[in-house]
């Protein structure tokens, strides 16, 4: 605190409760003032005359716009005290001077501009000391400043020439800023003060100091500057003049200004700049720029200096952002936890309007994060901030929706998306129609033909299939899934050089789908044999290596799973879909099957964190991606009756899945070939342990079982894959042979028919592993 | 196409040819002028038989190489309108005219993707943390909000890439079509404010046409040439969204917002996710009133002057307002008994906390935030202390604090540092009531054990909420929970009276609400 002479104490009382505006203890404290001695009298008349002016301001507040203008009669009392005080002349020069100073803003309340800047003139506003001045004296010129600058605009322009008109408007909005800047100062200052009181006093708790209170002069010099810069189409300096007041030192009075001023900035950060006209907060902004009105081009620096300046943030490493929507969403964030903090819970009805009012400031400010954060692809984050969002939006549907579009957008609800793909045996007619009708509503969406084809393909009504998959080829040429779905049909038609010409067509436009370049393979190893298939697996390695470059799984923590999220994102939504890895071969995807497949993921995740080689980080999809091509390798090797190098393919799948159920089939079919049925047993038995409905082990494992003379068993198993897969037409044939193995020959000749069927419309890889995401 | 332009264009053509190096600058600074010569250039393009379009699209190619920027974004004018040709030549397979254009995007996108020496460039940003301190904040102010797990848990800052592994592309691709033009998209953005005006109407007619030609929309549309559906992609829509934001203030306030409701209209019937988030909340954050609609093209970056008194009751429960109470009822000892301490969950920490706790790995990390966590306290919701390392009884205190309820703790009675340090963490502590503490020189213990119990409770009240504790949504759910607790045990004490209720009624009277007027400035200026 300000050392005061001894015995002051009521000075210091005075003092005091002028900084913190407590206008109705002056009179009180007068009155013991004036019992002191005679000649306080003149000082008493400067502090009756300003509690007067500043109870009556508070009483009547002033508002922005319109300005005052004529005599109010309620003031002459202020002016008579005034006068008193100036009149006698004994008053010492610095009282003298806070005299002028209220005395002014008297003339300014009365409309008297010109004498209002007269009585600035005659005491110097420029040359007051800020230094070592109490916090009253500066509210004192800073609303001085704001003042001269409310008559200066009020006064008009003597020339008419455009430069002095330009010099007027910076005088202006000068003065505004002197009188912003020391406005922060002051309220910097009185918080320090009662902060220190509160200490001194303790621990005998004294009443909470109140806030303090933004007077209309105040308020308008923090705010007038930067609204005439947008104004005059100064969009530079107006940018300049919101981070000078938003690095300053916050005080509680200061927290709702730099709520709604960080916010501001964030808007004109995101709708008027970009990144090549970015400036950062530290750096001299550019000395001319597009944002600016090329009329009225003036300097982009500060053009004056005070002696004492407010507080600003400050240290080492204080983080200072380098890009426009870096600046942008630190703005918001801070925005954002002051209107968390403002948050109305409570939802009695009384609380209505509060409960509306901050609701509408956060939703502002989320609404922007979501432009920022949406801009740079940050969906992940965003919903974490939109969930934070959440307190507000008790039946708020906009918020709601924006909660659930940034969960959809950070890719959270994909399976959910994948366990409704699932559609059951008598759901498939239920879409057959569904897709029908919105086929005939829209004949010119290709996606709707599509579908339709589609859905007539996987029950196996080929014919009619190539019809509208041709219609939504038509209708878009290029569309990755309608050329695959032809070239399976093709395949089902066993038209496996046409397959494989539309194959090659849709990879040239897709040269990176691995969907398709599977296909490829198994189409390959038919028509061209097995060391064409084998090439375009070294390919399909090639294009995976260039496609994620994940070269440094050695990086830990959020950052880098950030990162390679958002590499990995961009991949996933724009260049690649990749093949279901729970079973493609199943009509229908049974909630087991994905079970298994987490399951797999989980066990594998458990098994290879236990080898120190095998990749951790990073998204999964790119593995498993990798370790498919090690498999579709493994088994064109295996149709070439290779054991060894099928066991090396596998080998690579293992390090990245060990206990993935396809890793164990395909050993499984190696220890097969090597006639170890044995072996090849107790794979399949592993492979179904985890997933206890992959069709292909269990087709195999009955022929074992059959083969052992364990017919019961291997029928079991049969019927249990035929009831996961009803189109499987390999083991629609084993049931048969194992029914005839048990001399039910009937049903035997039922099965085989079936299979016949079936196998003449079977695709070379089932229909299903064409993505159905809608 | 008139004589005049076409004339006004070969002149073009044949002067930049001859152009000495020397008077490249003065040449790059008058050629953003010549108004005719853009809009003629405009009309080339637009026609795809024209012969000009091939000499054009190479010259506007040798424009972009060149070491002029001003001479480049001459080039990058005319972004929307070739991308918007090429989307739709594409889409009605004429692919044959439409080769100059596609060199031409090619080109720009392959120069782009590199730096000066030839790398790969990589387009990164960093995502502000409120846990670090900036020039604008201070961590300890901000109250718990920047100190919740789920804040500490990113305490460094990220440096998030957003676009790089572009590789040099010689064709399009259906594959690489979005992922070239994209970029493009994203290029124009970062110097979108040195578009003219033209350019900007450009944009905007661009994602009209192409968001609705095919749909039943385009019926009601006043141009009517005829185009199939084209393919859009949703990160290019974004970017796109980008631009027309962009538009909307700066001159193309009603088309810009046509757009905006077309982009909409799309992104619901493709389902996108992406677009529709930032086309809604762009939407939604549009300012109520439109501008003076005589005068076009006119900036629209609006500053409104708004009243700096707080705007909410201070009767309202607010996050703030359970802070304050809160602070009150711990009192001088901190004491806490084991049932108050549920409700001790901060309202907007359970909400962050909730959501990661359940990644969160034990250990050293837990507990260095814990401590964290009790500097924002001294500093946040007591800014007096802030100053001096001053004890918290220090804060004015109500009697309340000695109800029968509370039950004194022997072992912390003498007022030390380490006491203080303690109480933060003890609302987490759901320990029976009258549990000794321990002595500061078992702190560290507390603390692991202080943050493990917290974790628990908050999966209690996981399962409380019918699931188990892994998933997101169900830790949120339970977060909630404890937030509505905490609220409705307030309004309790409010009801139950005593210094409670007066004290929060007190502020009442007080209720304010835009003391301060409000004048909204408009500020408008001609572009």
């Amino acid at each position: 605190m300000a050392a005061k002479k001894a015995g002051s104490r009521l000075e210091v009382e005075i003092e005091r409760s002028r900084s913190e505006c407590q206008w109705d203890r002056i009179h009180e404290l007068v009155k013991q003032l004036s019992a002191k001695l005679i000649s306080n009298d003149d000082m008493a008349e400067l502090l009756l005359g300003e509690a007067k002016l500043e109870q009556y301001l508070k009483d009547n507040p002033l508002k922005q716009g319109p300005s005052p203008r004529g005599p109010r009669p309620k003031l002459t009392d202020v002016r008579k005290h005034l006068t008193a005080a100036l009149d006698r002349g004994n008053l010492k020069s610095d009282l003298m001077q806070e005299a002028n100073l209220i005395m002014a803003k008297l003339d300014y309340m009365e409309g008297d501009y010109k004498e209002a800047l007269g009585v600035y003139a005659r005491v110097g506003l420029d040359d007051i000391q800020l230094v070592a001045s109490p916090p009253y004296k500066l509210r004192m010129i800073a609303e001085a400043y704001s003042t001269k600058g409310l008559c200066l605009e009020k006064l008009p322009c003597s020339s008419s020439t455009n430069s002095l008109h330009v010099d007027r408007d910076q005088e202006i909005i000068t003065c505004y800023e002197k009188a912003g800047d020391i406005a922060l100062l002051y309220l910097q200052e009185v918080e320090r003060v009662q902060t220190a009181n509160i200490q001194n006093r303790s621990p005998k708790p004294g009443p909470a100091a109140p806030d303090q209170e933004m007077s209309f002069f105040l308020e308008t010099g923090l705010q007038r500057a930067h609204v005439l810069y947008f104004k005059n189409g100064n969009l530079t300096r107006g940018v300049g003049r919101f981070r000078e007041i938003l690095r300053a030192v916050e005080t509680r009075t200061t927290q709702n200004l730099r709520m709604t001023i960080a916010r501001q900035l964030a808007e004109i950060l995101l709708r008027g700049m970009c990144e090549q006209s970015y400036w950062n907060p530290l750096e001299d902004p550019p000395n001319q720029s597009p944002l600016d009105d090329p009329l009225r081009q003036g300097l982009n620096t500060k053009n004056y200096a005070l002696s004492r300046r407010p507080r600003v943030y400050s240290g080492e490493n204080i983080f200072c952002p380098q890009e426009n929507t870096e600046e942008a969403l630190l703005l918001l964030l801070i925005s954002e936890s002051m209107a968390n903090r403002d948050a109305v819970l409570s939802r009695i009805p009384e609380h209505k309007n509060d409960r509306i009012i901050s609701l509408q400031s956060a939703s502002v400010v989320y609404d922007l994060l979501t432009i920022a954060l949406g801009r740079r692809g940050q969906y992940e984050m965003l919903s974490e901030c939109l969930e934070r969002a959440m307190k507000f939006a008790f039946e708020e549907f906009h918020l709601w929706y924006q909660f659930a579009l940034s969960l959809m957008a950070a890719g959270k609800v994909m399976s959910s998306a994948a366990s409704l793909r699932g559609v059951q045996e008598d759901l498939q007619r239920k879409a057959l129609l569904a897709f029908q009708r919105a086929h005939s509503l829209s004949p010119t969406d290709h996606q709707a033909a599509f579908y339709l084809a589609l859905q007539l393909a996987i029950s196996r009504q080929i014919p009619e299939a190539l019809g509208y998959v041709r219609q939504a080829l038509q209708l878009q040429g290029d569309d990755s899934n309608s050329l695959h779905l032809l070239a399976l049909l093709l395949s089902a038609q066993k038209h496996y050089h046409d397959a494989l010409n539309i194959m090659d067509m849709a990879l040239s436009e897709y040269p990176e789908n691995f969907i398709l370049l599977f296909t490829k393979v198994k189409l390959e190893s038919l028509c061209r044999g097995p060391d064409e298939a084998l090439l375009s697996c070294k390919h399909m390695l090639q294009i995976w290596k260039s496609c994620y470059n994940l070269t440094n799984p050695s990086d830990s923590g959020r950052g880098s799973s950030l990162l390679d999220r958002a590499i990995a994102d961009r991949r996933q939504l724009n260049t690649i879909t990749l093949p279901d890895f729970s079973d493609p071969e199943t009509g229908s995807v049974h909630a087991t099957s994905i079970a298994a497949s987490r399951v797999e993921q989980a066990l594998s995740e458990v098994a290879s964190s236990l080898q120190s080689s095998a990749p951790k980080q990073g998204p999964l999809h790119p593995w498993m991606t990798l370790a498919q091509i090690w498999l579709h390798a493994a088994e064109v090797y295996i149709g070439i009756g290779k054991p060894s190098e099928a066991t090396a393919c596998i080998q690579e799948a293992a390090n990245l899945f060990p206990m993935s159920h396809n890793v164990l089939y395909m050993r499984g079919q190696v220890s097969e070939l090597r006639g170890n049925i044995d072996e090849a047993k107790r794979w399949y038995e592993e492979a179904l342990s985890i997933s206890p409905t992959h069709v292909k082990s269990m087709q195999r494992l009955s022929l074992i079982l059959h083969h052992h003379g364990r017919y019961s068993l291997a029928e079991k198993i049969l019927r249990d894959a035929v009831q996961v897969n009803s189109t499987a037409h390999e083991v629609w044939n084993s049931l048969g042979e194992v029914l005839q193995a048990q001399g039910n020959d009937d049903a035997a000749t039922e099965c085989f028919l079936t299979a016949l069927e079936l196998e003449a419309s079977s695709p070379i890889v089932p229909f299903t592993i064409i993505p159905r995401v809608l | 196409m008139l004589g005049s332009e076409r004339g006004v264009v070969e002149e073009w053509l044949s002067e930049y040819k001859v152009l000495p190096e020397t008077q490249l600058s003065a040449y790059a600074a008058t050629l953003h002028r010549k108004k005719s010569l853009v809009s003629a250039l405009y009309k080339v393009i637009q026609d795809p038989n024209n012969e000009l379009l091939e000499p054009i699209c190479h010259q506007l190619f040798e424009l972009y190489r060149s070491s002029e920027v001003r001479l480049k974004r001459f080039t990058m004018q005319f972004l929307p309108e070739l991308i918007s040709i090429y989307l739709r030549l594409t889409a009605s397979r004429d692919r044959q005219s439409n080769g100059c254009i596609e060199a031409l995007l090619l080109g720009i996108y392959n120069l782009e993707i590199a730096d000066k020496d030839g790398n790969n460039k990589v387009l990164s940003f960093t995502i502000p943390s409120l846990s670090k301190p900036s020039i604008y904040h201070e961590p300890s102010a901000l109250g718990s909000m920047a100190l919740t797990e789920g804040a500490l848990s990113q305490h460094d800052l990220l440096r998030v890439v957003y676009s790089d592994l572009h590789p040099q592309r010689e064709t399009f691709t259906a594959q690489n079509r979005f992922e070239v033009l994209s970029f493009l998209m994203l290029c124009y953005n970062s110097a979108i404010v040195y578009m003219p005006p033209s350019s900007y109407q450009s944009l905007c007619r661009m994602g009209s046409r192409l968001c609705v030609s095919g749909f039943p929309r385009q019926h009601e549309k006043r141009w009517k040439e005829l185009c199939g559906r084209v393919v859009l992609d949703p990160a290019f829509m974004v970017q796109l969204l980008t631009g027309v934001y962009h538009a909307i203030y700066n001159g193309e306030w009603d088309l810009g917002q046509e757009v905006l409701e077309d982009i909409i209209y799309r992104a619901q019937l493709e389902l996108y996710s992406q677009p529709l988030l930032v086309a809604n909340a762009m939407k939604n954050s549009l300012p109520f009133d439109a501008p003076d609609s005589s005068q076009h093209g006119q900036k629209v970056l609006k500053v409104e002057v708004t009243p700096t008194v707080a705007r909410i009751s201070r009767s309202a429960i607010t996050t703030a307002s359970i802070r304050r109470h809160r602070w009150r009822r711990e009192g001088p000892e901190g004491t806490v008994t084991g049932e108050d301490s549920i409700n001790y969950n901060d309202a907007d920490e359970g909400f962050s906390s909730g959501a990661s706790v359940s990644s969160q790995p034990v250990g050293a990390k837990q507990s260095s935030s814990t401590t964290q966590r009790s500097g924002s306290r001294k500093g946040g919701s007591m800014r007096s202390a802030k100053e001096k390392d001053l004890p918290i009884y220090s804060k004015p205190i109500e009697s309340r604090d000695s109800t029968p309820r509370k039950q004194p703790i022997p072992a912390t009675a003498d007022p030390s540092l380490d006491a203080i340090e303690l109480s933060p963490m003890k609302k987490h502590l759901s320990l029976p009531a009258g549990h000794v503490v321990p002595k500061a020189n078992s702190l560290s213990l507390i603390r692991t054990s202080s943050t493990s119990s917290s974790k628990s409770f908050d999966y209690v009240n996981g399962s409380q909420a019918g699931g188990s504790g892994g998933i997101d949504g169900v830790t949120n759910l339970s977060a909630c929970n404890t937030n509505r607790f905490s609220t409705i045990s307030l309004q309790e004490d409010r009801l139950g009276g005593g210094e409670g209720k007066d004290l929060l009624s007190a502020g009442a009277p007080l209720t304010k609400q835009s003391r301060s007027p409000s004048f909204n400035m408009q500020l408008i200026s001609q572009v």
